[in-house]
């Protein structure tokens, strides 16, 4: 048979050992399936959602309560980017956890790690785009700590806000940035990071002769594993989304009102908890931009774990790294968790 | 390179780098200026800035002891004994705007506090809430600029 496209996305087999669900968790898999949920539902919402301060809550709310399948689509939308974040990071987790950064691999982890930020930003400008009383702090914080940061601040405020402060000028950018600038972002460096990983040699083994099992497995089972996943997937998800709805306040008004939640977004509340303790730029610009330097450079600092412990979660010769990231998710979600218990002002 | 070749005079940059060094600079000053295009682009702002004068009515309706709150411009008016003052509720930190509490105002943000005159009791901000200019027109009218 001819090699078609879809030949090159999977090596003709890989090892049996290193392709167990229990070993990746299947969540890099599940991020790029996740990422096709977002664009196809994305698309869908783009038919009716209009974006003006004007139109923007009650197009949601039609979207909502009148479109057919209207609110299915919303939360699937709204769920898959929630849940991608968590997976996205299980996956950084993952990488890191079994010591698969070391080099060739630890330019695609950069890639990787800037396609969790670019997750992040397109969680953020998504939820912006609610403009509705519960997104109006963070909006304001989140905006100013832009304009925080000495000497660029402020001009690059003005930038992304095309404003001296949140208006519609900001909601034509934030949706452009949504539904155009950061999804081709996205999908550029998404390729990238994919197709490295089979440029990389695949998936972080040992070498051949210090393997305990030879044993490897086609890709038409590897295919057959990865659609049995999106099965549950996708079950998991239309489970979700029908039971749950997805966050709706009343329209954003012109004057502040008692509606507005106070809350960051959950997967910025580390962030918020972080700001009630100091000054705005310094915790919640350059705090943030440490933690990322500091995951950025694991592959690059610390000692490379050895070729025969690859391919296993633990690795002894990849302490230093588990013990730092195992810090940073502790210190964040210790952080999230007391931002989110802490009672309301 | 033949040896005829390198007994001519050699210049300090052959030609062959002289040409290379020419287009990546060209690239990069043009890669630069289109850059500083698509931000000269952007920084263009589409709508009116917002208003930021607002009439208060007849300064006579803020007899000393009023506490007048005005929603429009997330301000609050005083009448105390240093006459009429206006803070402006937008937090110093990151510009929340802060709640009215039994002895000051808290931001619901951060946490900041200050006390009734605007002061600040506990950060994260770094300073009080912000003073706003006031001032009584011809017409007795009670003018509150948010810009000053």
């Amino acid at each position: 048979m001819r090699p078609s496209f879809f030949h090159h996305l999977h090596p003709p087999t890989i090892p049996a050992s290193q392709s167990r669900f229990r070993y990746t968790l299947g969540a890099g898999g599940y991020s790029v399936f996740l990422t096709l949920v977002l664009l196809v539902s994305g698309a869908l919402l783009m038919f009716y959602y209009v974006p003006t301060p004007a139109e923007a809550g009650p197009s949601i709310q039609m979207i909502t309560f009148l479109v057919p399948f209207g609110a299915l689509v919303r939360n699937l939308h709204y769920w898959s980017a929630q849940i991608l974040v968590v997976v996205a990071a299980i996956h950084m987790l993952r990488v890191i956890f079994t010591g698969a950064y070391n080099s060739p691999r630890r330019f695609n982890y950069l890639l990787g790690l800037s396609l969790f930020v670019l997750a992040l930003f397109l969680d953020f400008t998504g939820y912006v785009l609610r403009w509705d009383e519960g997104v109006r702090w963070a909006l304001v914080a989140g905006t100013n700590l832009v304009d925080s940061i000495p000497w660029i601040g402020p001009g690059l405020y003005r930038l992304v806000m095309g404003a001296s402060q949140p208006g519609p000028a900001a909601l034509t950018r934030f949706y452009t940035w949504h539904i155009f600038g950061l999804v081709v972002l996205l999908l550029g460096v998404g390729v990238w990071h994919i197709f490295r990983v089979r440029r990389d040699g695949g998936i972080a083994v040992p070498p051949p002769e210090q393997r305990s099992t030879p044993q490897r497995i086609s890709r038409f089972e590897l295919v057959r594993r990865e659609g049995l996943a999106a099965l549950i997937g996708t079950a998991v998800l239309l489970l979700v989304s029908a039971f749950i709805p997805a966050p709706l306040a009343p329209p954003m008004s012109e004057v502040t009102s008692q509606a507005a939640d106070s809350s960051a977004p959950w997967f910025f509340l580390w962030v918020q908890q972080l700001l009630k303790s100091g000054d705005a730029f310094w915790m919640g610009v350059f705090v943030p931009l440490v933690v990322l330097a500091v995951l950025g450079a694991i592959p690059y600092l610390l000692p490379a774990v050895k070729p025969d412990e690859l391919g296993r979660w633990f690795p002894r010769s990849g302490r230093p790294a588990q013990v730092l990231a195992l810090i940073l998710v502790l210190a964040v979600l210790g952080l999230t968790l007391a931002a989110a218990l802490a009672p309301p002002a | 390179m033949p040896a005829t070749l390198s007994n001519a005079k050699t210049p300090s940059l052959p030609r062959r780098d002289f040409l290379t060094l020419a287009w990546k600079s060209l690239l990069a000053i043009s890669g630069a200026l289109s850059f500083a295009g698509m931000l000269r682009f952007l920084s263009h702002e589409p709508y009116p800035s917002p208003v930021t004068k607002f009439d208060l009515g007849l300064a006579d309706d803020f007899p000393p002891g009023t506490v007048a709150r005005i929603p429009e411009a997330s301000a609050i008016v005083l009448h105390g004994e240093q006459g009429l003052v206006a803070y402006s509720l937008v937090c110093p930190h990151l510009g929340c705007t802060v709640e009215s509490q039994k002895d000051g105002f808290e931001c619901p943000c951060h946490g900041s506090r200050f006390d009734a005159q605007g002061s600040l009791v506990r950060g994260p901000a770094s300073q009080g809430l912000r003073i706003l200019k006031l001032e009584v027109d011809q017409a007795g009218h009670l003018i509150l600029d948010t810009a000053a």
